[in-house]
Formats: C-alpha cells, structure tokens, sequence
C-alpha cells in the first residue's frame, strides 16, 4: 500500500512539473483563435476566411499532394504552404485554418488579409516597440485591445505596420544590426512572402513538357493566360504578370491545366466548396500526367504530406514523457512491473521517433543530419537507440532501466524543443549547401551527435545522483569506474552490478561513468573525424571555430573529470557536477555558439 | 573492497616522492610538480577558460535586469585594444604555447615516472602518447601554417590593330583587359580613340554548327568603335576559328546582324585582332582574419609593377585615430577614443622604387565609408551659397531641405515648387516676384496675347493647346485654317551655355503648317524651332519652322511657388512667396522660424555663402556594421613624408586584391589605388591591402561549373549542388599549361606543396540590365590556398589517443577481469587443495 501511495506522489509530483513546463511553453503555439475575429473583421466576404465551414468543407489533399518544384526540390505542396505560411505567421496558425488553405485565400483574397493579424513579429522588444507607435496617434479601445494581443502573440497586420509612426520604428530597428534587425528582416520577407505575387510565382506545379529537368517547371500563373484565356474577370490573379504560353507545354496540356485552375478559382471566389474540391481533384490528375518519368512518386508527397499536417511527429515526447515516468517509478521505488510498463512505453516511442526519422529520410532522400532540427532530433534518437543497446548488456544489473530513462528524458526534451520552439527548430526539408554533401558529413556529424546525446543522458543521471545526494544519499560511488564495474569482478566474484548489493548513488555513478566513457571516446573521435573532413574542405583541420573550440572544451571538462576522479574522496559528487558541467558546456556549444557566435559551422 | 579506479590509470599518489624530492632540491620539486596529477587538472582548467575567452568571448551584463537577454553584451576580449588577436593568433600566442608545453611536459613527466609500462597501463601511455604526439605536430603545423586566398578570372580579351597616331603614322598596339561584363577600354582620343566594351559573356554557350554541336563554350562579346564604326565582336573560348563580327543595320526588325550574312564575311574589320586568353594568377593574398597581414602596396604614378610593404603592428578591430577631426561620426554614435597609432611602413623589396621613403600610419579605421559634406569654405573660397533649411507645418510634420545656388540639379525641390537662387543685383529680385510668361504675336493678324505660364505639359501631359482667337487663316473658297495655338511643356532656367544659365520654354505650336516645337529662351537671338537633328527633343517632330507665329519668353520664377534668394549682400536671406497669388518678400534670419502659409514655417538653420566640400570617413556604428564585412571597409590615414601640409596624410581604402589596372579588377571588386605627392614632387600610387606571396605557379581558369539541384539555378542557395573551377597549372619553367584539374567543394587539389580549394564565386548578378552591366557570372573563381605541413603528424597523435582511450576503458577492465578470475581460480584451486591434505 505505501509503495502505492508512493508510486502515486512520484507520478503526481512528477506530471505536475511537465504540466507546468507545457503550460508555461504552451503560449509559443497557442492557435490564435483571436486571429479568426481578426481575419473575419477584415475587409472580407461574410463567409471567409473565418468561415469555417467553407474551411472545412474544401477538401485541398489532393492539391496538398501535388509537386511543386522550389530550391531545388520537388516537394509537396503542403510543405510548401507550411514553409512559407511559416514565414508570414511563425509557429502560429491563421485562423484554425491549415496553412495550405491560407496560402490559397491569400493569393485569391489578398484583400481579405491586409488588415488581418497574420504577420507575426518574435522578439518581445520590437512587439513593445511597433505597439507603442501604433497607440501613439492611435488612442482608440480597440486598438488598445489589438496591441495587447499583438504584445502576447506577436500577430500584427499590414496595415498596422504601414503606418508612418510604425514605419519610422521600424527603420530605425533595422538600423540596429545587433539587435533588432534580425527581426525587422523576417517582417520585410513575411510582407513580402505574403505579397500574392509572389505567392503565385512560388506555385511551380506544372512540369515540363520536354523532361529537361535543369530548367524550372512553370507556375501556374504561366498557364492561366495561355491561349488566350482570363484567369477570372475581376479576380486579383489579373494582377499577374501576362507572359506567353510555354512552348514545352502542349495547348492540350495548357488547356487542361489552366481549365482546372480557372475553375478553382472561380469556385474559390463563390466559396463553392464542392467545385473547389473537384476541380483542386482534376488538377491533381493531370498535373503527374505531363512528364510523368519526372514527375515524383505519389506516395511519397502523400507521405510528406501526411509528415507535415502532424507536425512532424514530434508530439511523440508525450509518449517519451509516459515512458520516463514508469520508468523512474521503476527505479526509485524498485518497482519492477512500473519498470517493465516504462520498457514497453519507450519501446512505443522509439518506434514512433524511428517511423519519424526514417520518414523524414525518405521523404528528404537524404539522412536526416544537415540542420538544427534534424540534428536534435535525430541525435535524440541516437540516444535511445544508444540506450536500448545498453539495456541489452545490463538487463541482468542494478542499473537495468537507467539508460533507458536517459534516453526517454533526452528524448522528451529534444521533441519538446522541436515541438515548441518550430521557429529556432525549423523543421523545413531543403538542400543541403554544397559543403555538406561528403560523407564525412554521415560520419563525423553523427558521431559528434551521438556523443552530445550521450553527454545529456549521463547528465541525466548525474543529476539524479545530486538529487539523492541532496535528499541524504550515502557518498557512494561506482569504485571501478563505468564499463569496469560491470566487468570487473568484486571480491566474491561477481560484478558488482549484478550483486544487488550496489548502493543507490554507486548504481547511479555506474551509470553516469558508462554514458561518460563512451561520449569520452565518440566526442574524441567524432572532433578528429571533423578535423579530418575540415583538413578537405576548408583546408585546415583545425580553424579555432567557436563550435570546434567548443567540442574541444567539452572534452577538456571530461578529461579533467576523469583525472579528478583520480585524487579526489567524494568521486560520485565530483563525477555528478562535471559530468553536468560538460552537458552545459555542449548544450552552449548547440545552442549559444550557433545562435549567437557564428563560425564556420554556421549551417550546422 | 576498495579497488582502484581503472580510469583512464591509478598513478601513485602525488605525496608518495615528497620526501624523495625535498631532498633533490628546487630539480626535484619541479621534477615532481609535473609528476602531479593536481598540476595538470590546473592546467587543463586553464586550458578550457583560455578556450572558452579566447573563442566565445565574454558576456557581461549592461543593465540591472540580469534576466532578460537584451541586458547582456557579448564581446571578444581578444578583439579589445590591448589584445587585437583573430582566433589564430590568440591561440598562438605564447601563454597558449606555454601552456600548451606545460601540458606535454606534465603529460611526459607524468606518465613515465607515475603509471608504468605495463598492459593494465599501455591505454593511458598511448592515450598521453597520442597528445604529446598531436602536441608536436601542432606546433609544427601552426608554425608554418599560411593560408589565402587567390582570385582567377576566365579569360582576358586581348585586342591586337593599327592605331593611328597624331602624326598620321600608324602603330601597332596591344590593348589587354579582363572579359567581364561592362569592363571598358580605350585607346587613343578624339577621331582616333578605339574603344572597346565588353557587352556580354554567356558562360555556357551552346554550339549549333560543327563537329562539337551541343557543346557550350565560354563566350565573350566586345563592342568595338573604331574609325568612326561601331560593331560587335564576339569571341569563343578554345574556338577562335568561330570569332564573328555582328553589324549594326537599319532594320527596325532585326537591327543587330551576322556579318557574315549581311557583308558576306565574319568579319567586318579584319585589321582587329580580338582574341579570349587565360588570365592567369601567380600570387595568393594572406587571410587578414588568420594572422593580420597588412600591406601597402606602392608604385611610380604611371606603372603597373607594384611594389609590397608590409605594415606590421596594425590593428584589425578598433579604430584608432588621432583626431577627431578626421573622421565623420553618426550623430548619436559612442565618441570615438583618441588613441592615435604610429607605425612605420619602410621599403622591404630589394626593388621597391622608393627606398628612400618610410611612410607612417597614424590612423585606422575599421568600418568606414568615404562621405563628402559641405561646410563653410572660409573667406577666400568662391561664392556659393548653399541653405539648409526646414519647413514645418502645425501638425509636426518637417521636412529638411540643402539647396545649393549654383548647382542646377540642388538649386531646387520638390518638383521645383522650392528654390534657392543667388542674386547678383538689387534688380533681380524683381523677377522672382513674377511668374514665367509668354508672349505670343501673330503679326499678319496683328494679335499679341501675354499670358503667365501656370500649367506645364510635362508635368500635366492633358495640358490643352490655348487657341488664339482671330487667327484663323482664308484658305480659300471660304475655308479657314484652324486658329493658331500652342501649349507650353516645359519650362527651364538653367540650360547651360558656356558660362552662363539662360532660360527657356519649350513650346508646342499648331500653326497651318503643322505642330512643330519652339525653344523660346529669355535670349530672343537664340530661340529657334526644333527640327529632326534636335534629337534630344525633336520625338519625331516634322523639320518645320514655321516664322508666321512670333513667340518671347520671360522666366519670372520658373514655375517655383517659394524662392529663396540670397545675396545681393552678403549674409542677406529673402523668401520670395508667390503661395498666395501675389508675391511677398520676407527677410529670413538663421536659425528663426518664418511664416509662409498658414501654419506652415520655414528656418533657416545654415547659410554657407562660401561653401565647399570636404571629404571625410564616416564611421558606421558598430550596430550598422555588416558582420561579414571583414575588413572590407577598412582605411588607413597615410602620412607622407615631407609633403606639404594639404597632402601630408590622407586616408586609403582597403583593396581585397591587389590588380594592376582597373581593367583587371574583377566585378564588384575594388580597385582604389590613390596618389600621393612626396616632398620632391614624385607622384606615389599606392593601395592598401594584404600581404601576398607567391604560389611559384601560374594559375589559370579553364572554366568554372555550377551544378544545381532539379530546376536549375534560382537564385537560391539552396538549388546549388556544387561549385567546380577547372584550373591549369604553369611551373616557371614549364613550357606548356597542365591538364584541366578540377577544384570543387570537399575535392581540393595539391600542386607544389599548395593546397588549392574551392572558395567563392562569381554570381549572376542581372540588377544592372539597363546600363549593359548585368552579368551572367561565372567570370572567375576564388580559390582557399593553403599549406598543411604536420597534419599527418597531428593525424596519427589523434588516432594513438583514440586506441589508447578505447584500451583503457573497454579492455583494461577485461584484463582485470580475467587476472582476477585467474586469482579466484588459484585460490579456489589452493582452498580444495587444502583441504585434499586436511583431515
């Protein structure tokens, strides 16, 4: 019965603290419901964009799995839409409406945006700055109310930002090189990516006709005046730029495409829900039909479709948490059937970060390493990987559960940044910059991504033991070191580990030593696999970059843990406080040095 | 039960040889002092916070609220004034060498008086083998290390013909120049100048004839005006048997034509040679962000060799001047320090043509701008009148405004309505009190109509014709002609003639004969009607003239509603308002608001009757600067020796690259050589730039290649796949180039000891069409250069300490592991022994 009760605290307790941490990082994402009243208020039909209905009733999959060509790459349209609906409004959604919907109603409606709250500003500081000059000729409640909104989401509209005052702010924060012009630049691209023109321009859906796939495929805005033929009288698409029909193109292809685009906008414009739903169907037919050796596999744009519209698959960190919970009711209350239920929850989980990661793999065509967000991710999923490994050698010690708690930890955290911070994280699949594509780009970033994911894990277990030693624990420690105490024999014979007789803190010390051995010798490996990469590419293997320097610090921290170790009594605290003082210096080197001391490594 | 710790070793304790060493004295207290593991922890500590200050700098608050990341500044202490060090030279640095040898000797002394050599033992001994190894080979790589960067263009146009000489003779020239879109050459002046433009290059050509159909080819094509012809060349790399001229023609349809179509040969002018070369390199450029590597390069005014001077002891991040005056600073930038240098720049070359001189620099700028302002030039410099000014209305909303007198072009504003004119005489005044007007008579109807002009055509293009009543002309058989008319387009007060302004009105006039246009200037003598040679007016106007209709202009104010004059005293301001129908003269004093309007004000904050401009850096504020500059807008303030006190020290740009010409300077480059005067009168052309050394090669560009993603190249990084320069290496002694050796991302290539990587290169830039500048790119490559002498060594300490790692933390254990099974076993073996023989 008290174990019960214990169990129920720890997991009370513990649920509590991720309660806080989601609902203090909830705001970063909130869905603006605000902005519907904000858009419906806008100079609009009655029926949109607020109107869900309508919203809802368009049906655009078969749209959203169509190709488009951009950068470089033939993506799906509704990564597209997110990629850039992401540049107008940040991590926040319009409306409820899903970005591709926006993307359509922006280029057909422009109008009905102007004054809509869509354009979001991140920093605090310019949000204080640009409502301050807005309510400074502009005392009336409601923009009062506007500005206090725009102050907590960070949603502001065009018009809002033409104004002179604001005008004036906004130069002058663009002048600031260091502070503010960073942000004042992604208000300049989010104007102009909403600009309908240019929204227009970005939808190369129509492939060639000749196969020659270092030329573009055209826009659908190339196609709508061919032959001819008006897009739709009065609609704002007449803005567009007349240009002559493709020549690669057939009239009877040209025909059929620029038919269907016509309808749709037509049934768009009359918010006929089921003409857009069948004419957004017969574009989506036709479009794969015109080079169909070049066109991309369905199913993938389906995929990645489907990859987007759930948010990467990182809401998984909610089955990491589960898992990390059981877990720990497992290892502190050595609670068995807790244990096992933690092992089955994680093992759902890294099935589920698997299916994202090889996901992502196939939907990119390339390994999932070459920016921040895949990085995080996929380092996180090295880590559990790395555990589950681990696990397998000592499922029949005291440590058993240990590293798969790390992993779950480690692996939370990293979905929850990914999850709530899609701006720093930004989960858009481009080409990688020429540099990268060595293979030293498979070896050396994943190996230096595997050592930092074990650094946090043995952090983890590190601060567990301060937490016991803080609660009174014993001074205990692991006496042969990480892969020592599982292998060297005790005075009886047997691996300390296996004995059950290992104290709390030396079970917990054991642990952070095996994480901290191997990091020692993947992040030695992996900075001189980089050395050895750099020595090709830039033409020296050793630049003093900050992110090399800080690699090199990292290590320097566990060199000097390891030799600590060496001299002083209190192993176990000493191991505990270096082995996190390493973590904070690798989460500095992720985090500090990339976004705010940039070096050669700047993409990475 | 307590066993040792098997990482990474279990040395003897630190206190085991005190005794020992007390006895040896100061030797052995050293001795033991790098025996102790306490010494190197100390050591690997300071190691990681020299690291961590020298690369990620320090961050300091700046305001009371230590939790909010706006109150944090970041700084490189290694960029401050006393240190002045890039990453490389702070990690060079002898406290960086010291410790780094400390860490060595402590490793060495460490490892073989305290773990000795055994297996247990063999993980740490190639673990510390492995950082003393990677130790030396760093000194030995960092020691030597240069690196820099070499620019490589494509191809040179070299123009080969007969130029005509003043004295009628004819002499054979050679006229040499990079082929990049807008580059221009002339040869020769007047009626005998030859010039050559290049107008286009197309990098990827496509042959449609011939054996290599398909296949593209650099292409290159000149605009050459010669002899009074004009025509255009155009070049193929590797395919001059293809060089063909294109003429012009007066086809509307097709007005550019292939000669060999039009006169029947591809070219139109064979006594021009025209031919694409390489354009090879023999130098590299030293990164200034590695080791500084500052440089002034100098020559006699008139030659191309120049000369190179290192400056050592220049800084690289802080401005150093001093006097204030110098330089120009933004009106709320942090005041810039006095802190004034003086570095000597003495010849170094054997050859350098100015031995004898030792320039000085006294000043430095790390990101500075050149800004021209107008200031008061003093009593002895030439009359011009130039106001600053400012009008405001009620509602707060201002306006600034600099009119100069004497300049046409800033003499007004705002479409003219504002204007600042410099009186003469007393009488001048009164025209300023007018508006323009015209008088128009038609003598045969004896009409003579005056009239203001109020309306322009082109500023108004529905401006109607005003018809004069009563001159309608008897065509005959009771017909009448259309009454005359004219309509006013344009009014002026400042076409230039010689060295005087005159005043004109450009008028449109329907008369019997036609519409035709009349310059009506304030000179009577010299207004005329404007045929088809007009060109600059004629808009294909019919040649008529048509003296029927008699036509005199007045300027009055031109047009401008305020004037404000200045003079015929000095100090004397007037504002001449005609807002309000008729005129009002107000006197204006500096500094005091005077009413024009309702509401509306103006001041005058600064009146320069004497005005002249002066030419200083402006230094961009620290938060305005572009962090990839680099030192690209870096300056120097020159001291000449000797010189006269208005030349005696001047500032000098920063050039990347050090070009001989203008015409060998790549697109979007610099090229700011600057001439200084010394004491005896020779002219120095100097620039400012990096040391450079010599790759002992030719280096030259066969072709560069940009491969991009599905779609082509978009303007996006992200369509890239990857850059590739083709490079053909010449020896000095070599008779013919190498084979095409490709350079790409991630795929260098060695040659004598160089090590030659893919850097930048040249990007489509299409923003300037209008002017024939616009440019394709892929003109040239950057190549990285660079040694890496030690790397293996460096290489092979890294991969001993890996083995070493690996031994000491998965195999150590193991061997313990079986040494105590094996002391289980003897003892299990000896306990059943023992009781075999008991009882």
């Amino acid at each position: 019965m008290k174990r019960w009760m214990n169990a129920l605290r720890t997991l009370l307790a513990t649920a509590c603290v991720i309660a806080c941490g989601v609902v203090c990082a909830q705001p970063a994402r909130g869905h603006a419901s605000a902005d519907a009243s904000v858009v419906a208020s806008a100079d609009a039909p009655a029926d949109a964009p607020a109107d869900t209905p309508f919203a809802q009733r368009v049906d655009l999959t078969p749209l959203a799995t169509v190709a488009v060509q951009n950068d470089g790459r033939l993506k799906s349209m509704s990564s597209l839409a997110s990629e850039l609906m992401s540049a107008v409004s940040g991590p926040k959604e319009i409306a409820g409406q899903p970005p591709l919907f926006t993307y359509i109603d922006m280029v057909l409606r422009p109008d009905a945006y102007r004054d809509a709250d869509v354009i979001y500003v991140k920093s605090a500081g310019p949000r204080a700055r640009i409502a301050e000059a807005v309510l400074a000729d502009d005392l009336l409640p409601e923009t009062r109310t506007r500005m206090d909104a725009f102050r907590a989401s960070g949603l502001i509209s065009e018009t809002m930002l033409s104004r002179p005052g604001v005008l004036k702010v906004l130069r002058e924060m663009q002048q600031d090189l260091v502070r503010t012009a960073k942000s004042m630049d992604a208000i300049e691209s989010a104007l102009a990516v909403k600009d309908p023109r240019f929204l227009l321009a970005r939808m190369q859906i129509v492939p060639r006709g000749d196969g020659d796939t270092q030329k573009p495929w055209h826009t659908i805005a190339d196609v709508m005046f061919a032959d001819g033929k008006e897009p739709v009288p009065g609609s704002m698409l007449l803005l567009a730029e007349k240009r002559d029909p493709p020549a690669d193109l057939s009239p009877e292809v040209r025909g059929a495409v620029g038919d269907a685009w016509r309808a749709f906008v037509n049934a768009w414009l009359k918010t006929d829900a089921d003409g857009v739903n069948t004419a957004a169907a017969k574009l989506a037919a036709v479009l794969p039909t015109i080079d169909p050796a070049n066109y991309p596999d369905r199913g993938r744009l389906a995929w990645e479709h489907w990859y987007f519209a759930n948010g990467h698959m990182t809401k998984t960190w909610l089955v990491y948490m589960a898992s990390a919970i059981f877990l720990l009711l497992g290892f502190v209350w050595k609670w068995p059937r807790a244990r096992r239920i933690g092992f089955g929850i994680f093992a759902v989980a890294v099935v589920l970060h698997t299916a994202a990661v090889f996901l992502r793999w196939y939907i990119a065509g390339r390994w999932p390493n070459s920016n921040m967000f895949e990085a995080v991710t996929t380092s996180a999923w090295f880590g559990c990987l790395g555990a589950i490994a681990i696990e397998c050698f000592v499922r029949r010690t005291a440590m058993c559960g240990l590293f798969a708690l790390g992993g779950a930890v480690t692996a939370m955290v990293a979905l929850m940044a990914a999850y709530f911070l899609p701006v720093q994280l930004n989960a858009n699949i481009s080409n990688m910059m020429p540099v990268l594509h060595d293979v030293w780009l498979y070896i050396h970033t994943n190996v230096v991504i595997f050592s930092y994911v074990l650094i946090f894990m043995a952090a983890i277990s590190a601060l567990l033991y301060l937490g016991h030693r803080a609660l009174g624990g014993a001074a205990t420690f692991a006496r042969v070191g990480g892969a020592g105490s599982l292998i060297v024999a005790g005075n009886h014979g047997e691996e300390r580990m296996a004995t059950g007789r290992a104290a709390f803190g030396e079970i917990l010390d054991g642990v952070t030593m095996v994480l901290m051995e191997l990091s020692f010798v993947m992040l030695w490996t992996g900075i001189v696999m980089g050395a050895i990469w750099a020595d090709h590419s830039w033409g020296r293997p050793w630049g003093w970059d900050p992110k090399e320097v800080f690699a090199l610090n990292t290590f320097i921290v566990f060199a000097v843990l390891v030799h600590v170790r060496l001299k002083v009594k209190d192993k176990g605290l000493w191991t505990a406080v270096l082995a996190v003082v390493g973590a904070a210096v690798m989460l500095f080197n992720w985090i500090v040095i990339n976004f705010v001391i940039t070096g050669l490594h700047s993409y990475a | 039960m307590q066993q040792a710790d098997p990482t990474p070793s279990a040395p003897r304790t630190d206190s085991a040889d005190a005794p020992a060493a007390a006895s040896r004295g100061l030797g052995g207290a050293v001795l033991d002092l790098f025996s102790s593991v306490r010494f190197g922890i100390v050591l690997l500590v300071l190691l990681f916070v020299y690291s961590t200050i020298g690369s990620a700098g320090v961050l300091y608050p700046e305001g009371w609220n230590i939790l909010s990341a706006d109150n944090w500044a970041h700084d490189q202490l290694r960029q401050w004034r006393p240190f002045e060090m890039t990453e490389f030279e702070w990690f060079n640095w002898w406290p960086f060498s010291t410790l780094m040898l400390l860490i060595a000797a402590n490793v060495i002394v460490t490892t073989l008086r305290r773990i000795p050599f055994k297996p247990v033992n063999y993980g740490v001994w190639a673990i510390h083998t492995g950082i003393v190894v990677l130790i030396v080979g760093s000194f030995v790589y960092f020691g030597s290390k240069v690196e820099g960067d070499t620019p490589v263009a494509r191809r040179v146009v070299v123009a080969e013909f007969d130029a005509t000489q003043p004295d009628g003779s004819t002499k054979r020239e050679r006229v040499q120049f990079l082929a990049s879109p807008g580059q221009r050459v002339e040869s020769g002046s007047g009626a005998l100048r030859t010039s050559f433009a290049v107008t286009q290059v197309d990098p990827a050509w496509e042959l449609l004839t011939g054996d290599d159909k398909g296949k593209r080819v650099y292409s290159v094509t000149v605009m050459v005006e010669r002899n009074g012809k004009r025509f255009m060349r155009q070049l193929l790399a590797g395919k001059p048997e293809l060089t063909e001229d294109l003429i012009f023609t007066n086809d509307q349809k097709q007005p550019v034509k292939r000669a060999i179509k039009e006169i029947g040969k591809p070219i139109f002018d064979d006594t021009l040679a025209l031919s694409l070369d390489y354009a090879p390199q023999e130098w590299f450029y030293l990164r200034n962000d590695l080791v500084k590597s500052w440089a002034l390069y100098v020559r006699p005014l008139g030659e191309t060799k120049w000369t190179e001077r290192p400056i050592r002891g220049l800084p690289l991040y802080n401005d150093r001047i001093g006097s204030r005056d110098d330089v120009y600073q933004q009106p709320g930038d942090d005041v810039l320090a006095l802190d004034p240098i003086d570095v000597a720049v003495g010849p170094a070359a054997a050859d350098d043509p100015f031995a004898d001189v030792t320039f000085r620099v006294s000043g430095y700028l790390r990101y500075a701008m050149e800004r021209t302002k107008i200031v008061d030039g003093g009593p002895s410099a030439p009359l011009n009148p130039v106001v600053f000014l400012e009008v405001a209305d009620g509602r707060g909303q201002k306006a600034s405004y600099r009119l100069v007198a004497r300049d046409p072009e800033r003499s007004r504003a705002d479409a003219g309505a504002l204007r600042f004119v410099s009186l003469a005489g007393e009488g001048e005044i009164e025209r300023f009190k007018r508006q323009p007007s015209l008088t128009v008579r038609v003598p045969a109807k004896n009409i003579e109509i005056h009239e203001d002009i109020r309306d322009v055509a082109s500023s108004n293009p529905d401006a109607p014709f005003v018809e004069i009543k009563g001159s309608e002309i008897d065509l005959g058989g009771g017909k009448l002609s259309a009454p005359y008319a004219y309509r006013v387009i344009s009014v002026r007060d400042d076409v230039p003639l010689r060295d005087q302004f005159l005043a004109l009105a450009t008028v449109e006039v329907r008369t019997p004969k036609g519409v035709f246009r009349r310059w009506v200037f304030d000179d009577a003598s010299l207004t005329r009607d404007v045929v088809k040679a007009d060109a600059s007016d004629a808009h294909g106007a019919p040649s008529i003239a048509d003296p029927s209709i008699e036509l005199a202009f007045e300027p009055g104010n031109g047009l401008a509603l305020v004037v404000l004059a200045h003079g015929p005293e000095a100090g004397r301001l007037r504002m001449v308002s005609t807002i309000a129908g008729a005129a009002q003269v107000k006197e204006l004093k500096p500094r005091e608001a005077t009413e024009l309007a309702a509401g509306v004000t103006v001041r005058v904050d600064e009146l320069f009757e004497r005005a002249a401009t002066e030419s200083k850096p402006l230094v961009i504020p620290r938060a305005e600067r572009q962090r990839d500059a680099m030192e690209t807008f870096a300056q120097i303030k020159l001291d000449v020796p000797g010189a006269t006190a208005g030349s005696a020290s001047q500032w000098i740009p920063f050039n990347r690259w050090v070009f001989d010409a203008q015409e060998d300077a790549l697109r979007r480059t610099p090229y700011e050589p600057r001439v200084v005067t010394l004491a005896d009168g020779r002219k120095v052309e100097v620039m400012f730039s990096r040391q450079r050394l010599p790759l002992g090669t030719a280096v030259a560009l066969e072709e560069f290649v940009l491969t991009s993603h599905i779609g082509g190249f978009t303007g996006s990084q992200g369509s890239i796949r990857d850059y590739m320069s083709a490079v053909r290496f010449k020896g000095v002694h070599a008779a013919a180039w190498s084979e095409p050796q490709r350079v790409s991302v991630n795929e260098p290539v060695e040659h004598d000891g160089l090590w030659y990587f893919q850097a930048q290169w040249d990007p489509p830039d299409m923003r300037q069409a209008e002017d024939g500048t616009a440019s394709a790119g892929l003109n040239y490559t950057v190549l990285g250069v660079g040694n890496r002498v030690g790397v293996h060594v460096q290489l092979a300490g890294c991969c001993i300490a890996v083995l070493g790692m690996i031994y000491a933390f998965y195999v150590k254990p193991v061997i313990k592991r079986r040494r105590q099974d094996e002391v289980l076993a003897g003892l299990g073996r000896g306990r059943d022994g023992g009781r075999q023989v008991q009882p």
